[in-house]
Parts: C-alpha cells; sequence; structure tokens
C-alpha cells in the first residue's frame, strides 16, 4: 500500500518564537546562540540574516563579521520546547503516527486519512500559523526520505526575506524523477565526506547515484552502498517511529574560555548531572552507568564510565558518580575546554505493585518528589529560577 | 541471695532471655537480666517492654533473693566458664559475685524492685496448642509480615481462633500468608494481632519442647502469653484492625501452574543472584504444553551490564500462560516454607496478583504482588 508521509518542519523556529515576543524584530537580521565574546555559535538565524550569509552553527563571531548589524539574541529554550510541545500536540491531534525527530520537525504518517496529503499539509499549516503564530513548511510524500527532501527543495526556492511556508508534493510514483535533478548531498545522510567519494566516482546528482550499478557503491562504501542505491531511487520503507528509546541521556558544555579551576569544573558537573536527572525522569527511565567526558584544550578528549550501585535517576547519585570520575580523571590546574556527563545502560524502572495499591514509604520518595516539583517549575519559569545551594557560585 | 546452679544450664537459660533484652534502651535497666530463685529454681527474666521471656533452671538455693545485672556482661562471662557448677551470690551494695572454678567476675547489679513487671500464668482462660503445629503455621506466615515498623499492624500477624480451627495471616503490603488448621479447643472468639518478632521468638524457642503451648489473652486484651516447657513469653498486642484478607485473594485464574516445590525454588535462588543487582527482578514465562511437548517454565533474571540467569522447568500448566515478573526474594521466600512436593502458581494478568498453594494441603494460601515492568 502506497503511504502518505509528511515532514514538517518550523521555519527558523527559534527566531519565530522571538518574534512572537517582540514583533518589532520582524525582518530584521537577528539570531539567536550563544554569546560572541566565547565560542558561541548560531543556533538559528533569521532569514533577513541568511540573505547576508549567516547560517546556523557559523560562529557568532563569523556571523557578525558578515552581518555587523546582527542582533544577537541569548536561548531561552524553555520557550521553544514550549512553542514546540504546543506544535507536536496539534501534529498528535490529527495522528498519532507522529515521530519527533527534533524540536522543530517532525513526521507524519497520514496514509489512514482519505484526504490527500496536500489538502492535509495546507490546514496543518495553516493552523500553526493561525493558533500558534509560527510558520512552517511541510513536505508530502510517500515515504520519509522524500518527504524530507521535498521540504528542503520547498524552503529553498522561496527566497526573500520572509519564513518559506512552503509546501511540496511529490506524487506516488515520481520519487525518483523528483531526486534525480538534485546534488547528491541533498540526500539524507549524504554529508560533505560522502559527497566528495561520491563526486570522485562522477557522481554529482542523485541521479547519478542512482543510475550507479547497486553492486559497485556496495562494494565501496558497505552496507551504506545499497541503502544509499535505494535512497537515490526514492525508496525508503523506514516507519514512523512514534516511540523513541533513547540509547543515553547526556550533556555537555563548551567552556568560554578553557577552565582550571576545580569549583568551577565541579559546579558544572553537578549542573549537568542534574540535567541528566531530570531528562531521565521525564522520560520515566532509569541508567545503569554514569560516563563522564572532558577534553582539555589541545582536543584529547578521555571519556570514562562508572556502574551505578542500582538503576537510578537521582540527580546526587549521577552527581556523585560523575565527581568521582572528575577526581580520578582530572589533575588540578589542567585547562578543560569541555566537559560532559551521560547516563547509558537506560531502562524502565519495574514496580512493586501493592495488595492494596498503597506505596509504601520509601525514604528516597520525598527527594523524587521535589525534584520533579523542581524540573516543572523550571520547564514553566526557566531553570534560573530554583537552584541547589551547590550551583550558586561563592561570592 | 546465694546459689549454685550447672553452667550449661545457666547458659542455656541466659541465651533465651537475651532475646528480649533491650540493646538500645533509654531505660537502662532494661539491659538487665532479671535473677531471681523461685521454688527452689533460678528464674531469669528479660523484657524490651514489647516482648518479655522468663525461663527457669534447676538451683541449689542456698538463700532467696535476687537482682537484676547488664545482660551482654553475664551471658559473655557465664559463656567462657568451663561446665561446671557456678556459684552466684549476692555480696551486698548490688553486687554480685559469680564464680566457677578458679574463675571469679564481681559484678554491679541493679535494684530488682526497678525492673518491669513481667506478668505471668494467671486463671484466663487458656487455649492449648500442640508446639509442632505452632512452629509450622508460624514458619508458613510470619516472615510476609512487615519487617518495618511504620504501619504496625501489618508488622504483626493475626492470630484467630474461630470454630475449631485456628489461623494465622500476615501481609507486608505486597504479599500474604495465609495458614488455617483444625483445632480440638473449645475456646472461640479470639482474634488479635501478635508483633511478627515475638512469634519468631516463640517458633525458635519452642524448640523441640512435646508438651503443647498454652496460650493466654491478658483480661484488657494488651498482652498475650504463650507457656511453653520452662518457658514464658509475653508479648504486647498490636491495636488495630487486620485487613480484610479475604477480599485480597483472588477467586479465580487464568493459568494454573503445577511445579516441583523444590526444582522451581533452586531456579529462583539461582535467578536471584541475578536478579539482586536489579531490583530483585525475576520473570516467569509460562508456556502450556500440547500433545508434543510438556508445559514449562522460562524464569529469568538480568543484571543490568552484568549477566543474565535462565533456568527451564517442566510443568503442568493450565489455561493461556503468559508472562508475570516478581520480586525473587517473596518467591523464593515462600517456596522455601511449602512443605510439599508439589506446587500450584496461580496467575491471571501481568499485573494481577499471584497465588501460591501447596499441592495436598489446601490449609496454606500465599498472594504475591508482581512487579509491573514498564514498557520499554
Amino acid at each position: 500500500m502506497t503511504r502518505t508521509i509528511l515532514h514538517v518542519d518550523l521555519d527558523a523556529f527559534f527566531c519565530a518564537v522571538e518574534e512572537q515576543r517582540d514583533p518589532s524584530l520582524r525582518g530584521k537580521p537577528f539570531a539567536v546562540g550563544g554569546n560572541a565574546e566565547g565560542r558561541g555559535v548560531v543556533s538559528s538565524c533569521s532569514y533577513a540574516a541568511r540573505r547576508h550569509g549567516v547560517r546556523s552553527a557559523m560562529p557568532m563571531v563569523r556571523a557578525l563579521a558578515l552581518c555587523p548589524h546582527l542582533l544577537c539574541l541569548p536561548t531561552r529554550f524553555a520557550a521553544y520546547r514550549a512553542s514546540s510541545q504546543a506544535v507536536m500536540q496539534r501534529l498528535g491531534a490529527l495522528t498519532q503516527m507522529v515521530e519527533q525527530v527534533s524540536i522543530d520537525e517532525a513526521f507524519l504518517d497520514v496514509s489512514d486519512i482519505p484526504e490527500p496529503g496536500e489538502v492535509l499539509a495546507r490546514r496543518l499549516q495553516a493552523q500553526i500559523r493561525d493558533e500558534l503564530g509560527l510558520p512552517c513548511s511541510i513536505g508530502v510524500a510517500t515515504n520519509k526520505l522524500v518527504a524530507k527532501v521535498a521540504t528542503d527543495v520547498g524552503k529553498a526556492s522561496a527566497r526573500c526575506d520572509s519564513p518559506p511556508n512552503a509546501i511540496l508534493a511529490v506524487p506516488p510514483g515520481t520519487e525518483a524523477a523528483f531526486l534525480a535533478p538534485l546534488p547528491a548531498h541533498a540526500l539524507w545522510g549524504v554529508g560533505a565526506k560522502t559527497a566528495d567519494r561520491l563526486a570522485a566516482l562522477g557522481l554529482r546528482t542523485i541521479g547519478d547515484i542512482a543510475a550507479w550499478p547497486p553492486a559497485s557503491l556496495e562494494s565501496r562504501f558497505g552496507k551504506y552502498g545499497r541503502t544509499l542505491s535505494h535512497h537515490a531511487a526514492g525508496i525508503d520503507d523506514r516507519p514512523i517511529i512514534t516511540e523513541h528509546t533513547p540509547k543515553s541521556v547526556s550533556r555537555e558544555t563548551t567552556f568560554a574560555r578553557d577552565v582550571t579551576d576545580a569549583e568551577t569544573l565541579q559546579r558544572t558537573v553537578h549542573a549537568q548531572a542534574t540535567d541528566v536527572g531530570r531528562r531521565l525522569r521525564r522520560a520515566g527511565m532509569v541508567g545503569t552507568t554514569v560516563k563522564l567526558k572532558l577534553r582539555w584544550s589541545d582536543f584529547t578528549t578521555l571519556t570514562r564510565q562508572a556502574s551505578l550501585p542500582q538503576p537510578s535517576a537521582h540527580d546526587a547519585e549521577i552527581a556523585a558518580a560523575a565527581m568521582r570520575l572528575l577526581n580520578q580523571l582530572w589533575q588540578t590546574s589542567v585547562p578543560v575546554r569541555l566537559v560532559g556527563v551521560g547516563v547509558t545502560g537506560l531502562g524502565s524502572p519495574p514496580r512493586q505493585l501493592s495488595l492494596w495499591e498503597v506505596e509504601r514509604p520509601v525514604s528516597t520518595e520525598r527527594d523524587l518528589r521535589l525534584q520533579s516539583t523542581v524540573s516543572e517549575l523550571r520547564d514553566r519559569y526557566g531553570y534560573q529560577l530554583v537552584r541547589w545551594g551547590s550551583e550558586v557560585p561563592q561570592t | 541471695m546465694k546459689l549454685t546452679c550447672m553452667q550449661d544450664n545457666l547458659n542455656r537459660g541466659l541465651s533465651i532471655v537475651s532475646r528480649a533484652v533491650s540493646a538500645r534502651s533509654t531505660l537502662p535497666i532494661l539491659s538487665n537480666i532479671l535473677l531471681s530463685t523461685d521454688n527452689g529454681r533460678l528464674k531469669l527474666a528479660a523484657t524490651n517492654l514489647e516482648l518479655g521471656i522468663t525461663t527457669w533452671i534447676g538451683a541449689e538455693v542456698e538463700q532467696e533473693g535476687s537482682i537484676t545485672i547488664p545482660a551482654r556482661l553475664l551471658t559473655d562471662f557465664v559463656n567462657t566458664l568451663p561446665n561446671e557448677k557456678v556459684h552466684i551470690e549476692l555480696t551486698g551494695g548490688q553486687k554480685v559475685r559469680v564464680s566457677a572454678g578458679h574463675s571469679s567476675a564481681d559484678i554491679h547489679g541493679m535494684d530488682p524492685e526497678d525492673f518491669p513487671v513481667i506478668p505471668t500464668v494467671t486463671d484466663e482462660p487458656t487455649v492449648r496448642i500442640e508446639p509442632g503445629l505452632l512452629k509450622e503455621m508460624i514458619s508458613q506466615v510470619a516472615f510476609a509480615a512487615a519487617s518495618d515498623d511504620s504501619r504496625p499492624v501489618l508488622a504483626g500477624v493475626l492470630v484467630k481462633l474461630e470454630n475449631g480451627s485456628l489461623t494465622m495471616a500476615a501481609a507486608d503490603g505486597f504479599r500474604l500468608a495465609v495458614k488455617e488448621h483444625e483445632v480440638d479447643v473449645d475456646a472461640t472468639g479470639i482474634s488479635v494481632i501478635v508483633p511478627a518478632k515475638a512469634l519468631d521468638a516463640l517458633a525458635r524457642l519452642i524448640g523441640d519442647a512435646e508438651e503443647a503451648v498454652e496460650i493466654t489473652v491478658t483480661p484488657n486484651r494488651s498482652q498475650i502469653l504463650f507457656h511453653s516447657e520452662n518457658v514464658d513469653i509475653i508479648s504486647r498486642l498490636v491495636d488495630g484492625n487486620f485487613p480484610n484478607y479475604n477480599q485480597i485473594v483472588p477467586k479465580q485464574h487464568e493459568t494454573r501452574t503445577v511445579v516441583d516445590t523444590q526444582e522451581f525454588l533452586r531456579a529462583t535462588r539461582r535467578a536471584f543472584i541475578f536478579a539482586r543487582d536489579s531490583q530483585n527482578v525475576v520473570r516467569l514465562q509460562l508456556e502450556p504444553g500440547d500433545d508434543l511437548r510438556p508445559g514449562r517454565i522460562l524464569i529469568t533474571a538480568t543484571a543490568a551490564e552484568m549477566g543474565s540467569g535462565a533456568d527451564e522447568l517442566q510443568a503442568t500448566i493450565e489455561g493461556t500462560g503468559g508472562q508475570i515478573a516478581f520480586n525473587a526474594k517473596y518467591l523464593a521466600d515462600v517456596l522455601a516454607v511449602v512443605s510439599t512436593g508439589q506446587v500450584a502458581l496461580e496467575t491471571q494478568t501481568a499485573n494481577a496478583p499471584g497465588v501460591i498453594k501447596p499441592i495436598g494441603n489446601g490449609s496454606y494460601t500465599h498472594v504475591i504482588m508482581p512487579m509491573h515492568m514498564a514498557n520499554r
């Protein structure tokens, strides 16, 4: 059976949220991201800024050089998360078959809805714009790969200072023809390195790849070669994954300036452990292993891990393990560029059922309640609202 | 007070009453053992105000009297003495000399007048129960009581005597054990909650006693007294209402699995080795057999990132089969006290209570709530 897949991508999402907060930003070149004084990068930039050559993931310093009038705004993740949730809620109202890929991107399988995909896409786009004030672009196709490429092509064809609000539908049967003229790197999963290797074979467009003997690609790229042939021909039967099970939860921080003092490192590790614990609890998961990652100023990267005595999502237990690893790994005054805390070995915590469904008072239950309350407050009013004593710098 | 007794008798008596000595008490005298002469015998007694134990040993009494002595000091000292005659003598000023052979000790005691009164047998109506039965019932039920005192009723065992039947029941909130037995007594209408710790002490102290144990509830229903050969145990009763356990015991099942008790126990204990590092979870997969092969139970447990264990047992399985997860400790606890060769496990769904019943003995029922495994 032919499927109908929508790929919904919010246009310059962080910027759109900022414009909602401050309508005077509309039409102006601005970027959301890290501090220009340090090593901050552009997380999202307005379409006016894009005209000056500013792009996502570009160092803020470089963006300012390209566009001196660029307004730099700090990221407000809590606000973006809230907007994202509102969008996902509306997608979920259309169908349960929603796969959220990132904060501003999702796939929908609408095969069961009799209306044409393009009609659904128009209605969804209007709804998100009218109810939430957010622009989005939508690709419609018979599979995830082509739908995503359709979104990208639709966005690229709109050339102006305002969000593209593109909708592009690729009719069933025309997938290969649609992809053929596009450059190889437009194919989802083809990065700069793969594109270079393909170019060395004289394969510059997706059509070139589709015409190349699959066996030859497989001999050069291994298993991925076969996938590449299929994808280039517009074939992709990956299903919509409605429930995403993460393998690990982690948090990393690159310091604006290399850090040599223990207190800053410990405070950062503690904050990261707290964040990881919060995300685990929200996902209703526990982890068995804590990982600590350290990168020195010369980019040497070390990772060490330790097992937790019990699978846990408890801030203090994660922090304690991370802190022990930090003490083992880090010698005083060695400059640290990056530090990160992660938890792996994730699973669901089993729960002993009660004869009367009355929970036995557990010593940590109060703790867990406190932590989830703090998490909720932070989600609604921002991380800085409530802080643990250990996070507050000594004056 | 002046008397002589044998070291082994004294040693045994002290170890019996030591169970009731308060390890940490705000009342220093509760760390002591009361020694007093009683009708040509030496009476030893200890209490922690919840539980009191009294025992009597043979002695040659020269002079009547009584004293309390620090339990630990006396017990440890007597324990090291040779098995000879031990002389105990009050030397004045609450001081006691304990001597045997060439060894002697002078121990400072405390005034026996300050020691709490431990009630003994009165004229109240008494129920007599055969000690072997009492021991068996306690061993099958008391372990299911809660080990913490946060809900005293659940740390107790319901003891009910009604219509010629003695019932004991205990439930810690996650499991329930009920044992009933016909008894040849007239007394009826007794229903009390006894702390599980007191019954455990009783079961140990009955030992190989042959005489029936006499059970008396004090008139104000605040204490229960067990009188066995040479040992009296008195316990405070728990005030409160025991939960209506009849509602908890499932009346029907979807799957009934009959398996060899000892094989099931050994497999569960093996799984426990892995389960103890992951919240004690053991999973049972119940697969009914067909014309070609018998039914089987797959018992598995996984220790995160360390390994896993699996056992496969042949079983007679009637019904739909399915999967259920239990706390390995709860499962092993009950299987260890099932005395019949085969045992039945009755289950419904993965989140509904499982019932363990010995085959060929309808008087014991054990309910275990499963572990809820969230979807991955």
